[in-house]
């Protein structure tokens, strides 16, 4: 039987598939390429850049990473970058795992930037610098597959904030010598000493003096605020009546409350004890937030100071609460930021610094303390601060 | 017998011809008997010599500092040891640092120019000399 034989021609499958594998190496040259300037412009990023996986291994560095850090690339890929790269905080204290911003984020917590708390990362030769990080998950299908790590040194920013904050403690302590002759001269005159005076001058006199008071508060407030910044804000703990200095503070301000017709009432829980602290932190404290409640709650309002204990955890807390103005809610995130006043209280009163608050939040954290405050517009605002107790049972002994 | 009211001398070192004159314009008007000093070696020697009741000391000041002034004297004699000296500052930052200088001393006292109005200062001396 004759075998019909099939010619075929091969030729142009032979070209087809010629021609896919050409296109196919064509691609991968163009992601080659593309992987090759992706990675380029990475690298080539002014900021440390570092990237981890769920884990939280380290999956790539960057060039300016191993610059500023001293590790190479290859060294750290595949480790823990809290291992690799640890975090301390300004007083040399290390960052725990599960404080790290990087941790939180990986676990899916949304995590704002304290620009206020500067940390330092710790480098290869155990050198440390100033840091400023950006933390980003990588997120794939709706799920954290990792997270991005940009940073940079920040040190220059740090020393000019350091000159400017130096400035302003000599500026405010060169202000201090005339702001003290004006002051004494004033009431030398004011209390006739050298002739009496008309009630016109007397009327400007006491203009002139009350001018230099807030000035004098204000230098006051500006170098207690660079102290803080300086890190020279000494604490030196004794014991303290807390009672006895929230009623002396009171008293201080009593021309302040009269001529505003406001009420105030205590409620100090019985048997308060004497505590372990700082009696200049916390007649910072009183002094601040109570002038806050006089100047912004309207004549014949009611102020409320509470003193109370919580023996579980060992602390205070302070309270006071106004029928004022209160802080609007657009703007009560940034109630504590350095010259920052509220824009109902702004109209209202042109004396204040906006200093204030910045000054509690400063203490009360430095102290291990907290405060915290809820407020409603035109109905009034409480704070509370709380701070930490070591009481001395000898003192307490003597106090009942 | 009428007894004659004891006039009491104060010694004032301070190197702010406008801060001094000030002070002793005042202490002069209030029956005190003023000398005055405008840095803390010449403070020193005058307070040896005059040996006054009181004395009112500033602490930043040229050739002797208010501190190392205070030491000196409190070396010197029983007196020195004893005499009360009122340190006056306008230090800001450096306020914790006079405080802890003069913590231990009995007579020694510290006050910030610019919080104090001038009668509570004379007040206060008065108190210290009673």
């Amino acid at each position: 039987m004759p075998v019909l034989k099939v010619k075929r021609d091969y030729m142009p499958l032979k070209k087809a598939i010629l021609n896919i594998l050409e296109d196919l190496a064509d691609n991968e040259k163009e992601l080659l390429q593309k992987k090759a300037l992706d990675e380029a412009i990475l690298s080539s990023i002014g900021e440390g850049l570092v990237v981890v996986d769920k884990e939280g291994k380290i999956t790539y560095v960057n060039q300016a990473f191993e610059q500023m850090v001293g590790w190479k690339s290859a060294e750290v890929i595949g480790k823990y970058v809290v291992e690799v790269v640890p975090r301390e905080s300004e007083k040399g204290e290390v960052v725990e795992f599960n404080e790290r911003i990087l941790t939180k984020v990986l676990s899916g917590e949304i995590v704002m930037a304290d620009l206020t708390n500067p940390f330092y990362y710790i480098c290869k030769n155990k050198s440390r610098f100033p840091a400023s990080s950006i933390v980003t998950p990588i997120i794939l299908n709706n799920e954290i597959i990792g997270v991005v790590e940009t940073f940079r040194d920040i040190t220059k920013e740090k020393e000019i904030d350091k000159t400017k904050t130096e400035f302003v403690s000599l500026a405010s302590h060169q202000l201090r010598t005339p702001l003290s002759t004006i002051n004494w001269y004033t009431e030398m005159l004011l209390a006739g000493d050298v002739g009496k005076l008309n009630p016109e001058q007397e009327k400007y006199l006491k203009e002139v003096y009350r001018g230099n008071q807030r000035m004098v508060s204000l230098v006051n407030a500006l170098l207690s605020v660079s102290r803080m910044d300086l890190g020279t804000f000494t604490f030196e703990l004794e014991q303290t009546d807390v009672t006895q200095l929230v009623q002396n503070v009171v008293n201080d301000q009593k021309p302040q409350i009269e001529a505003k017709g406001i009420k105030t009432s205590f409620d100090f829980e019985t048997k308060f004890p004497i505590v372990q602290s700082d009696p200049k932190v916390l007649r910072i404290i009183f002094e601040n937030l109570l002038s806050n409640s006089v100047k912004y709650t309207p004549d014949r309002g009611k102020i409320k100071l509470t003193l109370s204990q919580n023996l579980k955890n060992k602390t205070f807390t302070f309270s006071i609460s106004d029928t004022g103005y209160g802080i609007p809610e657009n703007q009560q995130n940034r109630i504590f930021s350095k010259l920052f006043r509220a824009d109902n209280v702004r109209q209202r009163d042109t004396e204040g610094t906006g200093l204030g608050l910045y000054i509690v939040k400063a203490v009360v954290d430095n102290s291990g303390g907290k405060v915290w405050f809820e407020s409603k517009e035109d109905k009034g605002t409480i704070f509370h601060v709380e701070f930490p107790i070591s009481i001395n049972k000898e003192a307490n002994k003597l106090f009942k | 017998m009428n007894t004659i009211p004891v006039r009491h001398i104060i010694l004032i070192i301070e190197d702010e011809v406008s801060l001094r004159n000030a002070l002793r314009d005042k202490f002069s008007r209030e029956g005190f008997f003023v000398i005055s000093a405008n840095d803390g070696e010449t403070g020193l020697s005058t307070a040896l010599k005059e040996q006054p009741h009181v004395i009112l000391l500033d602490v930043v000041m040229p050739k002797m500092d208010g501190i190392s002034m205070l030491k000196k004297l409190r070396l010197e004699n029983e007196w020195g040891k004893n005499v009360p000296v009122i340190l006056l500052t306008n230090l800001g930052a450096d306020d914790e640092k006079v405080m802890k200088e003069i913590k231990e001393d009995k007579s020694a006292y510290y006050l910030v120019k610019s919080d104090w109005p001038i009668n509570d200062l004379i007040a206060k001396i008065r108190e210290i000399l009673s």
